[in-house]
C-alpha cells in the first residue's frame, strides 16, 4: 500500500496545503543530504516564512518611543479636520461624550479593538505611560520592535529545534552574501520575505531590497513596496512614500495603497490618506480594504456619520466583515437604537465570533432594548467567556450599570465594587461608585472616589462635574469653579457645566 | 465567520489515512454515457483510484449512499498525483481519463455496462497508453496546443523545471524553463496558444507554444543553466506580470462571454488578468485561501468564482464582489461545479484528508452550538439564605476592610516618643566640644505599638537646625496586631549656635491593611540641657526680661533641679544658662516682690530660657495647688532689640543677593572667555591665545573664592535666620504675656510673624511677614479709616520679593505692638468682612471661614465639621441635592465609557418624557434652591458684619467711605512712605558700598 513519493514533491504539496510544519521537516531532511538544494532551501524559507507572517499593512502600533522621541515637527496647532493628533470636533454631526464615551485622545470609542486604535499621540510622556484602559490592547507598547523580536526570536527557537545541529539559526544571516542572492530572482525574494519577517532584520532586508532593485534595474515595482515597507520600518516615512509612489507609478496594487496611506496617517496627513484610498478605489472599485481604510480614518477624524456610510460600503461588498458590523452596531448603540444594534450583534454570534466582548455588548443592548430576560443570561455567558481582569472589571461595570437601571442600589454598589477589585484603574466605576456614596450621605468617600477617578481619567468630564457639583454643595466655591473647568475642558459643549460655571461666577460677582 | 453552512447533499469518506491534494480530483462524463451527467473521478497519493456518480437514492444513510454512487475502485501501483478528463486518444472523440504518477502517464478508458438490475451496473478501467517519464513529474496541464482540433495533447511540468509535451500516444519534445527553481501552476491558454505558470521569482510568465517549439532541445543539454551551444532559441517568456507572491492556482475559464480572462489565486490576492498580462482587477484577500474555481455567471461580463479557504469557508465572489458565504466541515483543497441527474450544479469539494463532499448553497444556518454556562438550579430559598450569609460578610468586610475605610476613631498605631533624662555617655554628637564645653547627646525611644497588622511603615524625624539626629529615617519591620516596635536615636547640638525650637517631629508612614496609605505625626521635646550648662550668673548684662506673676518667689533650684548643681547662690533665686555658643543667661528671682528677671548679653538666647521657665512654672503652680496663676510682662516690648536680628538677617539676605549677582556675572565672563578659546581652538590656523587663558584661570579661581564666600554667607543666614526665630518666638511669648492673649490670639500672632519655616533666596521672612502684619493691620487690627489709610499706604505689589530696606517692616510691627498694646484683638471672625490682600491669595475665595484661615498659615484643613453641620441644618436642601444627584448620576451613569456600554433611558419613550420633565422641574428646584441657599449666606454676611462692627467699629465705616477719599490718603501715604524709605536708603548705601569693597577683595583674593 505505502507508495514511495518524491520527498520534495511531497514537501511543495504540504506547503501548498499549508501543512507548514510537515513541509520545514521535510525540507530539513532534504537538506541534511544535499546541504546546497536550493528548491528544498527556497521552500523551507518559505515555509518558516509563512509561520510566522503578519500582514504588515495590519501591525502598526506605535511605540512609546515613536511617539515621544519623534523629531520631526508637525505644526502644532493643525487646522481643524486635517489633523488626526487633535481630537477635533465633530463635523459630522457625532454623538456628543454625553452619550459615546471617548478615549484619552479624544475620540469615539470604536466598536472594533484593532492595533491602532489607541492612536493619536498622548502629549506627555506621563500620559504616555499612563493607560487609557477601555481596550484591553491600549497598553502602550514598550518598543514597536519589541513585539516583532518576539515573534522572531520564538520561531527561530523553533527552527533552531528542527534542524539536526541546533548550534545556529536556520540562516545565518552574516554570512550571507546578499549581493548574491540578489543577482538571482528566483531566490531573492524568498529571501527578502525571510529576513523581513522570520528575522525581523530590517537593515538586511532594506540591504537586500536595495542591491536587488538595483539588479532589476528600477523596474520591478514589488522591490520598490518592499524597500518602502523597510524605510516605513526605520520611520524613515518621506523615503518611504517615495518608493510606494514609485511603485504605483510602475503597477498599482492594492497593498501599495494600504502602505502609503499607512506613510502618510503616520505622518498625520489623513486627508491625503483619504484622497490616495479614493486613488485606489477608482483603480479597484470596491476594495473592501481600502473602503474599510477611508472609514477607520473617518472614525479617527471624529467623523461618525460619514464613517457609517464607508463601513456601509464595505458591508454591501463583504457582508461577512466583522469590523464593519461591530463599528456600525457600537455606532447604533450610541445613538440610541439598542435594537438596531442588538441586531448587529446578534448577526455576529451568528456568524460564530463569540467572546466576551460580544456577550457583554448583547446583554447591554438586551438591557437598553427591553428584553430583560435577555440581559443576565447575556452577562452570565460573557462572564464565563472572559479571558482577563479587564474583561471581566467591564461586565462587572455594565452589570453594576444595569442594577442602577433597575434601581437595585446595592447591587450596582457592589458590583462598582467588583469591577475595582478586578481592574484597579477603572475610573468609571470610581466615578459610580463616589456618586452612589454620595448617596449615602459619605461625602467624604464620594470625594476621594471622584477624585481618584479624575486623576485615573482626565479625559473623562464626568468626575469633574460631580466633583464640581460635590464641592458646590458643600460650600466649597473655589474648589467646585476649578472642577467645573476642568470638566469643560474635557466636554465645551455640556450645559450644565456651562450653567454650574455660569452661576458660580455670578456667585463670585456677588461676593 | 458565516451565517449559513454550505447544505450537505451527498458525501463520502475516501479511504482511511489517504492524502489528496489540488490535481488529485477532476468532474466530467468519463465513461461517455452522453447524457451530460457527470462523474468524479478522484485518485489518492496512496494509489486509489476511485470514481463515484453521486445521486440521492432512496437509500439517504451517508455510508450506503457512498457505496452506491461508488461506480470504480482501483488500486494503482503508483502514486496518483493528477487525474484529468480529456480526448487524449486520437482518432476517438471519445473522453478518456489521464492519470499522472509521479514516473509515469497512463491513460486509461473508462467503459460502463448496464446490468439488469439497478445496482448491477458493470464499470471497467482499460489502459490505453502509458509514458514512463525520466524526471519526477510536478502537476500537468492538456489542451490543443499548437492549435489542433477535436484532440487535447498533455504537457507534463517536473519538479525540476522541464515541460514535457505529449500528443497522445507519442512524445514529442521538452523544454526547460529558465531560471527554474520550484514548480508553480500550469495551464494552457487556448486563446493565445500559450502555457502560462508562476516561476520562483514570483512572476506570472507566459510562454507562446511556438516558442517553445522553436526552442533548444531539453535533451541537448546536460545543464539548464548552460548556455546552449548549437541551434534554437534561448525560451523566453511572451510576457511577464509581477506578483511578488506564490500562486496556488491558475484558472482560464473557457465560457465564451469572459473571453479574456486569466484568474490567479495567490497567497494573498486573487487577480484576473487579460490575456496580455494586463490587471483587469485584483481582490487582497484578508484569509489564506485554499483552492478556487471560476464559473460562468449570470450576469454577462461579470465572473462568478469559488474561493475556499484555510478558515473551513466556502465564498462565492461576483468579480470582487462577496455574494456568499458557506461553511465548510473541512478545508476543501480542490473544488469543482459537477451537473448530476437529480441536481445541477453541484458544489464538489475534496479535503486534504480525503472527505468528499458534494453540496448546495442553502440558508441553512451554520450552528454554532454554545458552550453551556454552568448555571445552578435556582432554588430560591436556599439561593435566598445564601444571599443573607453573603451579605453580612460584606456588611462586615467594609466595615473593616473598604475601598476608604470610615475614619474610625482608634488608631491603627500608638507612637510614643520618650527622652531620656539624662545625657548619654558617651556623646553621640559630631562637634565634640564648643568653647570647651562638650556637647551632650540625649536618646530618644520612639515606640510605635501596633493594633493591626501594618506593612512597610516607614519613620522619619525631623529636629530644626542646628539640632541634629544620629539617624532620621528608620524602616520598620512588618507589624502583627499587638507588637511594637522601638526605635532609639540620638539628638545632639550640630552648629554653634542654640536653636530656636527644641522640640521635634515623627512622622510616621504606613499602609493600612486594605492598602490605604496613612500618616502619623508625633512630637518631643528636647531637654534644654541638651544645649546648654549651668553656669555662674552675671549681674550686668546688656538685656533684661522681667516677668511678673502673681505668686510668692520659688526657689529657682526646685524649678531647674538639673542646673542647680553649680549654683553658689543656696538660696535659689538666681541661676545661669551657659548656652553652648556662648551666650549667657541668668535668671534672678526676686526676694521681696514677685518677680523673675531674665538677663542675657544675646537677646535670641533668652527665648528658650524664658520659654522654658514659663513652661515650668505652668507646671509648678498648679502643683502647688494654685488655681489663679497668672505671670504678666508689664513692657514695654524689646522692640529695639529684636530689630537688632532682624537687621542682621535682612543684611545677609541682600549680601547673598549681591553674591549672587556678582556669580553670575562672573560666570557671564568664564563662558565668554570659554567661547573664545573655542573659536581659538578649533580654528584650522592658529591664533595666539593672547593671555586668554590667564584670564580664564583668573576668573575660574574668582568664581570659586565667591562661591565659598556665598557658601560661607549662606551659613550665617541660617544661623541668623535660626536666632531671628528665636528673637520672634520670645516677642511673641512677650506679647502673649503682656497684653494677656488667649491661646487662639497668639497663635495667630505667632502665624503673622513667622509664616515661614525656611528662608528661601526667593521668598523670605521679611516680605511674607510683612505681608501678614499688614494684612492684620488692615483687618482686625485697623481702627479707623484714617489709621487704615495711612498703615495701607504702602501695599505691596502683587509679587513679593525682596524689599529694599526693613524700614517700614520695622514701622508696621512697631504699629502692630501699639495696636495690641491699646486693646486690639486678633480675631478671624471679623475679617470674614474684609477685602483681602490681593498679595497675599489672588484668587480670594470669598465667604467661608476655613479660607481666610488658610491665609492667615494655620495650615490646617478646613474644618469638616462645619460643612457636615451645614448639611444637618438645611436638611431641605440637602434631601434635594440627593434627588439632584439622582439625576445627574442617572446621566453620568449613562455616559460611561466601556468598549460596549450604555446608553441609559432605561424606560420607554413614554418614560424618557417623564425623566425629562423631572429633570426640568428639579433643575427649577434647584435654582430656587440655589437662591435660598444664598439667602441664608447673605444672612450669615449681615451677622458677621453687625459682629465686627461691634468688635472693631471700623468696617462699616470702612464700606461707607468713599472710594476717593480712600484714594487720596493712599496717595498721601505713599508720598509720606516713599520719603521715609529714601532716608533709610541713604543710610544703606553706605553699608552696602562697605560690604561691596568686602566682596572685591574676596575675589582678588
Amino acid at each position: 500500500m505505502e507508495v514511495t513519493m518524491d520527498p520534495l514533491f511531497l514537501a511543495w504539496s504540504y506547503f501548498r496545503r499549508r501543512k507548514l510544519q510537515q513541509c520545514s521537516d521535510i525540507c530539513t531532511k532534504i537538506l541534511q543530504d544535499n546541504p546546497y538544494d536550493q528548491a528544498a532551501w527556497s521552500l523551507k524559507t518559505r515555509a518558516l516564512t509563512e509561520m510566522v507572517y503578519i500582514d504588515e499593512v495590519e501591525v502598526d502600533q506605535e511605540g512609546i518611543a515613536e511617539m515621544m522621541l519623534d523629531e520631526s515637527s508637525i505644526a502644532q496647532v493643525a487646522r481643524p479636520g486635517t489633523s488626526l493628533r487633535l481630537p477635533g470636533t465633530s463635523q459630522g454631526g457625532g454623538p456628543t461624550p454625553a452619550v459615546r464615551p471617548v478615549t484619552q485622545s479624544g475620540r469615539p470609542i470604536t466598536g472594533f479593538v484593532r492595533p491602532s486604535t489607541q492612536s493619536g499621540r498622548p502629549g506627555t510622556m506621563e500620559q504616555a505611560i499612563k493607560t487609557p484602559r477601555t481596550a484591553s490592547t491600549a497598553r502602550p507598547v514598550t518598543s514597536a520592535s519589541g513585539r516583532f523580536i518576539r515573534l522572531g526570536t520564538v520561531s527561530v527557537h523553533e527552527s533552531a529545534s528542527m534542524l539536526t545541529n541546533p548550534d545556529g539559526p536556520f540562516i545565518n544571516l552574516s554570512r550571507l552574501n546578499l549581493a548574491k542572492y540578489s543577482q538571482k530572482p528566483s531566490l531573492s525574494r524568498t529571501l527578502f520575505e525571510f529576513i523581513f519577517h522570520h528575522e525581523n532584520d530590517v537593515k538586511n532586508a532594506l540591504d537586500l531590497a536595495a542591491q536587488a532593485t538595483e539588479h532589476a534595474q528600477f523596474k520591478d515595482w514589488w522591490w520598490k513596496v518592499q524597500l518602502g515597507k523597510c524605510y516605513y520600518r526605520l520611520g524613515l516615512y518621506r523615503e518611504a512614500e517615495k518608493q510606494f509612489r514609485s511603485a504605483l507609478n510602475h503597477q498599482a496594487v492594492v497593498d501599495t495603497y494600504l502602505y502609503l496611506a499607512k506613510v502618510y496617517q503616520r505622518l498625520d496627513q489623513p486627508i491625503t490618506a483619504l484622497s490616495l484610498f479614493k486613488q485606489g478605489l477608482d483603480q479597484f472599485p470596491g476594495e473592501v480594504t481600502l473602503l474599510t481604510g477611508i472609514a477607520r480614518i473617518h472614525e479617527e477624524m471624529n467623523n461618525i456619520a460619514s464613517a457609517t456610510e464607508y463601513y456601509k460600503d464595505v458591508l454591501k461588498q463583504d457582508n461577512t466583515h466583522v469590523e464593519a458590523i461591530a463599528c456600525i452596531g457600537s455606532n447604533h448603540f450610541y445613538t440610541d437604537q439598542p435594537e438596531i444594534a442588538l441586531r448587529f450583534y446578534r448577526r455576529l454570534l451568528q456568524m460564530g465570533v463569540y467572546n466576551c466582548q460580544l456577550y457583554n455588548n448583547l446583554g447591554l443592548c438586551c438591557f437598553y432594548a427591553q428584553q430583560y430576560d435577555m440581559t443576565l443570561s447575556s452577562f452570565e455567558r460573557a462572564m464565563a467567556l472572559v479571558s482577563s481582569d479587564e474583561e471581566q472589571a467591564d461586565v462587572w461595570y455594565n452589570i453594576g450599570q444595569v442594577a442602577v437601571g433597575i434601581g437595585d442600589l446595592a447591587l450596582a454598589y457592589q458590583c462598582f465594587k467588583l469591577a475595582l477589585a478586578f481592574n484597579n484603574d477603572h475610573a468609571e466605576a470610581y466615578n459610580n461608585l463616589a456618586v452612589l456614596e454620595l448617596r449615602k450621605g459619605r461625602i467624604e468617600q464620594s470625594k476621594a472616589f471622584l477624585q481618584t477617578a479624575a486623576s485615573l481619567a482626565p479625559h473623562m468630564y464626568e468626575p469633574h462635574f460631580n466633583l464640581s457639583i460635590l464641592y458646590e454643595k458643600i460650600g466649597d466655591l473655589q474648589n467646585s469653579y476649578t472642577a467645573a473647568q476642568k470638566s469643560e475642558d474635557a466636554f465645551p459643549e455640556h450645559v450644565d457645566t456651562q450653567q454650574l460655571l455660569k452661576q458660580l461666577r455670578q456667585h463670585f460677582a456677588v461676593l | 465567520m458565516s451565517l449559513f453552512k454550505a447544505r450537505d447533499w451527498w458525501s463520502a469518506a475516501l479511504g482511511e489515512g489517504e492524502e489528496f491534494d489540488q490535481g488529485c480530483i477532476c468532474v466530467g462524463d468519463v465513461d461517455n454515457s452522453g447524457t451530460g451527467h457527470d462523474k468524479v473521478v478522484v485518485g489518492s497519493y496512496m494509489g486509489m483510484l476511485r470514481i463515484f456518480f453521486p445521486h440521492t437514492g432512496k437509500s439517504s444513510e451517508p455510508g450506503q449512499g457512498a457505496a452506491e454512487a461508488q461506480l470504480l475502485e482501483v488500486q494503482l501501483q503508483n502514486a496518483i498525483i493528477q487525474v484529468e478528463v480529456g480526448k487524449f486518444v486520437s482518432c476517438s472523440e471519445l473522453l478518456h481519463l489521464a492519470v499522472l504518477h509521479p514516473r509515469k502517464l497512463s491513460v486509461y478508458s473508462v467503459s460502463g455496462t448496464a446490468g439488469n438490475v439497478e445496482h448491477g451496473d458493470q464499470y471497467q478501467l482499460k489502459l490505453v497508453y502509458e509514458h514512463n517519464l525520466q524526471r519526477t513529474a510536478c502537476n500537468m496541464t492538456y489542451g490543443t496546443f499548437g492549435g489542433v482540433t477535436g484532440h487535447h495533447s498533455l504537457c507534463i511540468q517536473s519538479m525540476d523545471g522541464m515541460l514535457m509535451f505529449f500528443e497522445q500516444d507519442s512524445y514529442s519534445f521538452g523544454r526547460f524553463l529558465p531560471g527554474f527553481l520550484l514548480p508553480g501552476p500550469l495551464i494552457y491558454n487556448p486563446r493565445t496558444d500559450s502555457f502560462l505558470t508562476v516561476s520562483s521569482a514570483r512572476q506570472l510568465e507566459s510562454y507562446k507554444y511556438e516558442t517553445l517549439a522553436v526552442a533548444t532541445e531539453a535533451e541537448s543539454r546536460q545543464d539548464p543553466d548552460m548556455p546552449l551551444k548549437t541551434g534554437g532559441k534561448r525560451l523566453m517568456p511572451d510576457w511577464t506580470l509581477v506578483l511578488g507572491e506564490q500562486a496556488l492556482d491558475l484558472s482560464i475559464p473557457s465560457f465564451s462571454h469572459s473571453s479574456s480572462s486569466i484568474f490567479v489565486l495567490g497567497e494573498r490576492n486573487f487577480y484576473c488578468l487579460r490575456d496580455n498580462g494586463m490587471i483587469r482587477f485584483m481582490k487582497k484577500l484578508e484569509f489564506n485561501p485554499s483552492c478556487f474555481l471560476p464559473y460562468a455567471s449570470v450576469i454577462d461580463g461579470a465572473t462568478n468564482l469559488l474561493l475556499g479557504n484555510h478558515t473551513n469557508m466556502l465564498l462565492v465572489y461576483q468579480d470582487v464582489t462577496l455574494k456568499w458565504a458557506a461553511q465548510l466541515p473541512f478545508v476543501p483543497v480542490a473544488v469543482r461545479v459537477a451537473n448530476f441527474p437529480d441536481l445541477k450544479g453541484v458544489v464538489v469539494s475534496l479535503s486534504s484528508d480525503g472527505h468528499l463532499l458534494c453540496s448546495y448553497m442553502g440558508t441553512d444556518p451554520s450552528f454554532f452550538s454554545m458552550p453551556k454556562v454552568d448555571a445552578r438550579e435556582a432554588d430560591y430559598e436556599q439561593v435566598d439564605a445564601e444571599m443573607k450569609k453573603l451579605q453580612r460578610f460584606i456588611r462586615e468586610a467594609t466595615k473593616t476592610q473598604d475601598i476608604l475605610p470610615q475614619t474610625d476613631a482608634e488608631e491603627d498605631l500608638t507612637v510614643t516618643a520618650i527622652v531620656s533624662p539624662i545625657m548619654d555617655d558617651p556623646s553621640q554628637a559630631l562637634i565634640t566640644d564648643i568653647n570647651g564645653l562638650p556637647v551632650h547627646s540625649v536618646t530618644v525611644q520612639v515606640k510605635v505599638k501596633a493594633s493591626c497588622i501594618v506593612q512597610s511603615s516607614k519613620l522619619t524625624v525631623g529636629v530644626q537646625p542646628p539640632l541634629a539626629v544620629t539617624q532620621d529615617q528608620f524602616v520598620l519591620e512588618p507589624m502583627g496586631v499587638g507588637s511594637s516596635t522601638v526605635v532609639a536615636f540620638s539628638a545632639f547640638l550640630n552648629g554653634r549656635y542654640p536653636p530656636a525650637d527644641l522640640t521635634g517631629d515623627i512622622t510616621l508612614s504606613y499602609n493600612s491593611p486594605t492598602g490605604v496609605p496613612r500618616v502619623l505625626q508625633a512630637r518631643f521635646s528636647l531637654p534644654l540641657a541638651l544645649v546648654s550648662v549651668p553656669a555662674s550668673p552675671t549681674k550686668t548684662t546688656k538685656f533684661k526680661i522681667t516677668v511678673d506673676t502673681n505668686q510668692p518667689p520659688v526657689d529657682l533650684n526646685s524649678i531647674f533641679p538639673e542646673f542647680s548643681a553649680k549654683s553658689e547662690d543656696k538660696d535659689g533665686n538666681s541661676l545661669a544658662f551657659q548656652f553652648l555658643s556662648g551666650a549667657k543667661v541668668t535668671v534672678l528671682a526676686s526676694k521681696t516682690s514677685q518677680r523673675y528677671r531674665i538677663q542675657s548679653d544675646s537677646f535670641e538666647d533668652m527665648w528658650l530660657v524664658v520659654k522654658e521657665l514659663v513652661q515650668r512654672f505652668d507646671l509648678h503652680f498648679p502643683k502647688l495647688g494654685v488655681k489663679d496663676f497668672k505671670k504678666s510682662f508689664s513692657g514695654p516690648i524689646p522692640l529695639q532689640e529684636y530689630f537688632l536680628s532682624v537687621d542682621h538677617h535682612f543684611q545677609l539676605r541682600v549680601s547673598a543677593q549681591q553674591y549672587q549677582d556678582l556669580l553670575s556675572e562672573r560666570a557671564v565672563q568664564f563662558r565668554a572667555i570659554q567661547r573664545r578659546l573655542l573659536t581659538r581652538f578649533k580654528d584650522k590656523t592658529p591664533a595666539p591665545l593672547q593671555n586668554l587663558d590667564t584670564l580664564l584661570d583668573a576668573t575660574y579661581s574668582q568664581v570659586m573664592a565667591l562661591a565659598e564666600a556665598a557658601e560661607e554667607n549662606r551659613a550665617l543666614l541660617e544661623e541668623a535666620f535660626v536666632r531671628l526665630r528665636s528673637a520672634t518666638h520670645l516677642l511673641v511669648l512677650l506679647m502673649t504675656l503682656w497684653q494677656g492673649l488667649t491661646p487662639d490670639q497668639s497663635a495667630i500672632l505667632e502665624a503673622t510673624l513667622l509664616p515661614l519655616l525656611q528662608d528661601t533666596p526667593q521668598l523670605g521672612w521679611e516680605e511674607s511677614c510683612d505681608a501678614a502684619v499688614s494684612h492684620l493691620l488692615r483687618s482686625c487690627l485697623s481702627r479707623s479709616p484714617k489709621d487704615q489709610a495711612t498703615s495701607l499706604a504702602q501695599a505691596g505689589g502683587p509679587v513679593l520679593g525682596l524689599p529694599r530696606d526693613t524700614a517700614r517692616l520695622k514701622k508696621h510691627i512697631t504699629l502692630m505692638c501699639d495696636r495690641i498694646g491699646k486693646g486690639g484683638r486678633l480675631t478671624l471672625a471679623s475679617e470674614a468682612n474684609v477685602q483681602v490682600p490681593a498679595q497675599v491669595q489672588n484668587l480670594a475665595a470669598p465667604g467661608g471661614v476655613e479660607t481666610i484661615a488658610e491665609v492667615t498659615g494655620d495650615g490646617e484643613e478646613p474644618d469638616l465639621p462645619p460643612e457636615t453641620t451645614k448639611f444637618i441644618k438645611k436638611k431641605q436642601p440637602s434631601k434635594k441635592v440627593k434627588k439632584d444627584k439622582d439625576s445627574k448620576e442617572k446621566k453620568e451613569v449613562s455616559k460611561e465609557p466601556s468598549e460596549s456600554s450604555v446608553k441609559e433611558e432605561a424606560g420607554g419613550a413614554g418614560e424618557t418624557v417623564k425623566e425629562a420633565k423631572k429633570e426640568k422641574k428639579e433643575s427649577s428646584k434647584e435654582k430656587k434652591e440655589s437662591k435660598s441657599s444664598k439667602e441664608p449666606k447673605d444672612e450669615a454676611k449681615k451677622e458677621s458684619k453687625k459682629e465686627s462692627s461691634s468688635t472693631s467699629s471700623s468696617s462699616k465705616e470702612k464700606k461707607e467711605s468713599s472710594k476717593e477719599k480712600k484714594k487720596d490718603k493712599e496717595k498721601e501715604g505713599k508720598e509720606t512712605g516713599k520719603e521715609s524709605g529714601d532716608k533709610k536708603v541713604a543710610k544703606k548705601s553706605s553699608v552696602k558700598v562697605k560690604e561691596k569693597k568686602k566682596e572685591t577683595e574676596a575675589a582678588e583674593a
